[in-house]
């Protein structure tokens, strides 16, 4: 990922996030500036604190701050010269840096692609607990090769990070059933997720419905499950890490929880483009509710590779069979009650665990979520992003299903030895070349199922967001600039221009003739980003510059992503036609 | 089973590195376009197949698309139609024609497509400035709009003119009207040459304020103080068309008038098109 995050676009979101993860990091340093000239409580003032960290309030500050930390401790500073008014902070000089990374955006965009690699780890951790090693190491390599998920895990946003996160508070519930460590580290770790993205918010409803589910036996007998530890924590640790990592909340703790809940409970539906249609309202109409409900369903069936569905399927069926022996019992590491009585802080050790039920809670729980009408899907894959981690460990009991057959098929001792990697390398061959393929429009990617880039298109699945892919055409851009440095960038941010800039990619003092309808009439050269939504942008192309004919399509598998039309001063030759009777 | 799973792996990994390949490559483009210009007459229609790919086709040959064939209200009026497809694909626009061409250019292919045009004896569209515009108040008073460079301005904030507008998620060249509520903006074509059919089709302008509002529009259609039918426009009705017959009507001159009313004019902005023509 850090070799090629390179080719993928500064989008809509990330490049706010860059913004304020660099302002966090802006306050972090006015704490010590304050520190040393004796003020010590100046930068924790009301005044001071909301100056910065009202920027972007409506996302919890963990990944941006690591975003802020990342980029001030590993760009190329450049920053004192020319490139200083670039910047949301004052730059007082040139930065001392570990200079890892040419351009400040890759700086930005490091944690985000650190935790994707525990992501990877994680899965494998998260599958070892019922699985043998190359399973395991199958359903980690899954985890990461999907074309979604892959956009998502490389830019400094956090849905990536929050499916991690999703991954690291189950294991460490799963482990505090038998262990109390991890119950303490249960309620820390869901404190980060908090503060990572409200995404969070859902987990322990997750957690708790497994847990009555593996204690259903106490309701049987008419007993009430004590609290475990891992709660009793999330409970306690949970709100305290999020309110120490956030300092919006210091000073009005109660009012700007409530804010930052109803922000996302009541938010906006923006565009999206599903089965040919613009979904931006809660459907009203029957039918229209049940196609709309169908969205995370077929999303999924049409964006994860084919394959890892089909291990999926077959890794459901095995741990449906997992408690009825034969041979679906077999692909299962043991994981018999550790004692006879449980305890608070260790309530899985007299039950078995249900690594099935708990898995499938995860993997439903985000999806129906989004499959309720009332919910926006304007995020597409990404906002039931946090079930593939768990999707791909049962996908994994998919392929160790196949692998223990093959061993039975082909009981050789050489064979033996080298079928499950043979059948490792095969079955994750097919995600990880489609996910290469993807790369770096990732979100217009569709299985083969769909048929690809094109068949998606076809199918009327949307297609980006966030006019990333607007980094090709920037080439083309700068070559055509006109003389009076008008130019239009329709769903780029100035934001995003600026860093675009600030990495080198873009001339300083780049035009920009701003947002809206009204000012493409006022550019010379222009580009729209192609979401069905955007039709009335390239409307309003066709008017300012005088013709339906794009200068510049950029593609990825003959399916277009953006358009760049430019004016031409002398007026093109009339078309010999008459229309009028 | 297991031999499925193995099998479908490796169809997908190579379906992975192949299918790039299948994509239609510039000079495939290039190769298409060249034909269609060869073979291009003034009044033909260039369409893509699968519509998609339109922003390509127009790189190519947007010379050959100029804005009022790219916002058509339908293809009724072209008899031969170049479609440049790819898997397979036929556009909508070539409906009832038959192929009288075809070639494979890589990936692409070019069809010409031909059937009977319809004549259209007259354009509601282009002939704007010939209608007399009035807003009927709720006292049933007829007051007249004035013309005011490129729009007709009426009592109360209505307003009318020529313009590109986006319904559906389509582009479309209509007549963009600002309609207001308890009036009733009346265009009236005092000389139209009726064919056997009166197309009229009408929409919502602009996906924000689609959203936004949830009035709908209606529109009466008469013919010499006769109404012939109804259209409506709401934020989910896409682009409407419907086909009045006039079959009685063909070959006479005859007032067309236009009633416009909305029950909530909040963010409804309409638009319609219409034709007088001889399927």
């Amino acid at each position: 990922m850090v070799s090629i995050e390179g080719r993928q676009g500064i989008g809509r979101d990330e490049s706010q996030y860059f913004r304020a993860g660099e302002r966090y990091w802006g306050w972090f340093e006015s704490v010590w500036n304050n520190l040393r000239e004796g003020h010590p409580k100046r930068a924790f003032t009301r005044a001071a604190v909301d100056g910065t960290w009202e920027d972007n309030h409506e996302h919890p500050p963990l990944m941006k701050i690591l975003y802020g930390v990342s980029w001030r401790l590993f760009h190329t500073c450049d920053c004192a010269g020319v490139k200083r008014g670039l910047h949301p902070i004052p730059i007082s000089g040139r930065h001392v840096t570990l200079p890892l990374f040419k351009r400040e955006s890759s700086a930005f965009r490091f944690p985000a692609i650190l935790l994707a690699g525990l992501g990877v780890a994680l899965a494998y951790w998260l599958a070892r607990r019922v699985l043998r090693p190359t399973p395991a190491a199958i359903a980690a390599v899954l985890s990461v090769a999907q074309p979604h998920y892959f956009f998502h895990a490389q830019i400094s946003c956090f849905d990536a990070p929050i499916t991690v996160m999703a991954a690291l508070v189950a294991l460490a519930y799963w482990k505090s059933l038998r262990s109390r460590r991890w119950g303490v580290l249960c309620g820390v770790f869901w404190g980060l997720a908090l503060a990572t993205k409200h995404n969070a918010w859902l987990f322990p409803i997750f957690l708790l419905a497994h847990y009555l589910w593996m204690r259903r036996g106490d309701f049987l007998r008419l007993r009430i499950p004590r609290p475990p530890l891992a709660f009793v924590s999330m409970a306690t640790l949970g709100p305290l890490v999020l309110f120490i990592l956030w300092p919006w909340l210091w000073h009005a703790p109660v009012e700007r929880t409530r804010a930052w809940v109803q922000r996302h409970t009541q938010h906006e539906h923006y565009n999206f483009e599903y089965l040919g249609r613009n979904w931006n309202l809660p459907p009203k109409e029957t039918n229209l509710k049940l196609l709309r409900a169908t969205f995370p369903f077929v999303s999924t069936l049409f964006t994860l590779p084919v394959t890892t569905l089909a291990l999926s399927m077959i890794g459901f069926v095995v741990f449906l069979r997992r408690r009825r022996g034969g041979e679906s019992s077999q692909v299962f590491i043991d994981d018999a009650p550790s004692a006879l009585r449980p305890s608070w802080v260790r309530p899985g050790a007299d039950v078995d665990r249900a690594p099935g039920v708990f898995l499938a809670i995860h993997i439903a729980g985000p999806i129906l979520l989004v499959a309720l009408p009332s919910t926006p899907i304007f995020g597409g894959v990404k906002h039931f992003m946090p079930a593939m981690p768990f999707l791909c460990v049962v996908a994994g009991a998919g392929a160790a299903w196949l692998i223990h057959l093959a061993r039975k098929v082909f009981p050789a001792p050489r064979l033996s030895r080298v079928l499950p990697a043979a059948l490792a390398g095969l079955l994750c061959l097919p995600a990880v070349a489609e996910t290469a393929r993807s790369h770096p429009d990732g979100l217009g990617h569709y299985n083969m199922l769909a048929g690809g880039f094109a068949g998606g298109a076809s199918l009327g699945m949307n297609r980006q967001f966030w006019g990333s892919s607007a980094l090709p055409l920037l080439p083309w851009m700068v070559e055509h600039r006109p003389p009076s440095n008008r130019l239009y960038w329709h769903d780029v941010l100035h934001d995003a221009i600026v860093m675009y800039s600030r990495d080198g990619r873009l001339p300083l003092g780049i035009g920009d003739v701003g947002v809206g309808e009204q000012v493409l009439e006022q550019s010379e050269l222009g580009i729209v980003i192609l979401e069905k939504h955007f039709t009335i942008y390239e409307g309003l192309a066709w008017q300012a510059y005088r013709t339906t004919q794009p200068s510049i399509v950029y593609t990825h598998e003959g399916v277009p992503f953006v358009v760049g039309y430019e004016r031409h001063h002398s007026a093109p030759p009339p078309r010999p036609e008459i229309f009028t009777p | 089973m297991a031999a499925a799973i193995v099998l479908l792996a490796l169809v997908e990994t190579v379906n992975a590195f192949v299918a790039p390949f299948r994509a239609p490559s510039e000079k495939d483009w290039r190769a298409a376009a060249a034909k269609v210009r060869a073979g291009f007459r003034p009044g033909d229609l260039i369409v893509a197949a699968p519509a998609w790919a339109d922003p390509i086709l127009r790189q190519q040959l947007g010379d050959l698309v100029p804005l009022p064939v790219a916002g058509r209200m339908d293809a009724a009026r072209f008899g031969r139609i170049w479609e440049i497809s790819q898997r397979g694909a036929q556009a909508v626009d070539t409906a009832g024609a038959k192929a009288a061409e075809s070639s494979r250019h890589g990936a692409l292919t070019v069809r010409r497509w031909e059937r009977p045009a319809a004549a259209v004896t007259f354009d509601f569209l282009a002939e704007w400035h010939r209608a007399e515009v009035s807003v009927v108040t709720p006292e049933q008073v007829e007051v007249p709009c004035a013309a005011t460079g490129d729009r007709i301005q009426c009592l109360g904030g209505a307003s009318l003119h020529p313009d590109l507008l986006e319904i559906d998620t389509t582009l479309r060249n209509g007549l963009a009207i600002e309609p207001v509520e308890r009036s009733t903006l009346v265009l009236t074509y005092p000389e139209t040459l009726l064919g056997r059919d009166l197309a009229v089709a009408c929409g919502l302008h602009s996906v924000w304020l689609r959203k936004l509002g949830d009035g709908k529009v209606h529109m009466r259609v008469a013919v010499d103080g006769q109404e012939i039918g109804t259209i409506d426009a709401s934020s989910s009705s896409g682009w409407a068309l419907k086909n009045f017959d006039t079959t009685a009507l063909a070959g006479r001159t005859g007032k067309v008038r236009f009633e416009i009313t909305v029950d909530k004019a909040n963010a409804r902005r309409f638009g319609f098109a219409a034709e007088a023509r001889n399927p």
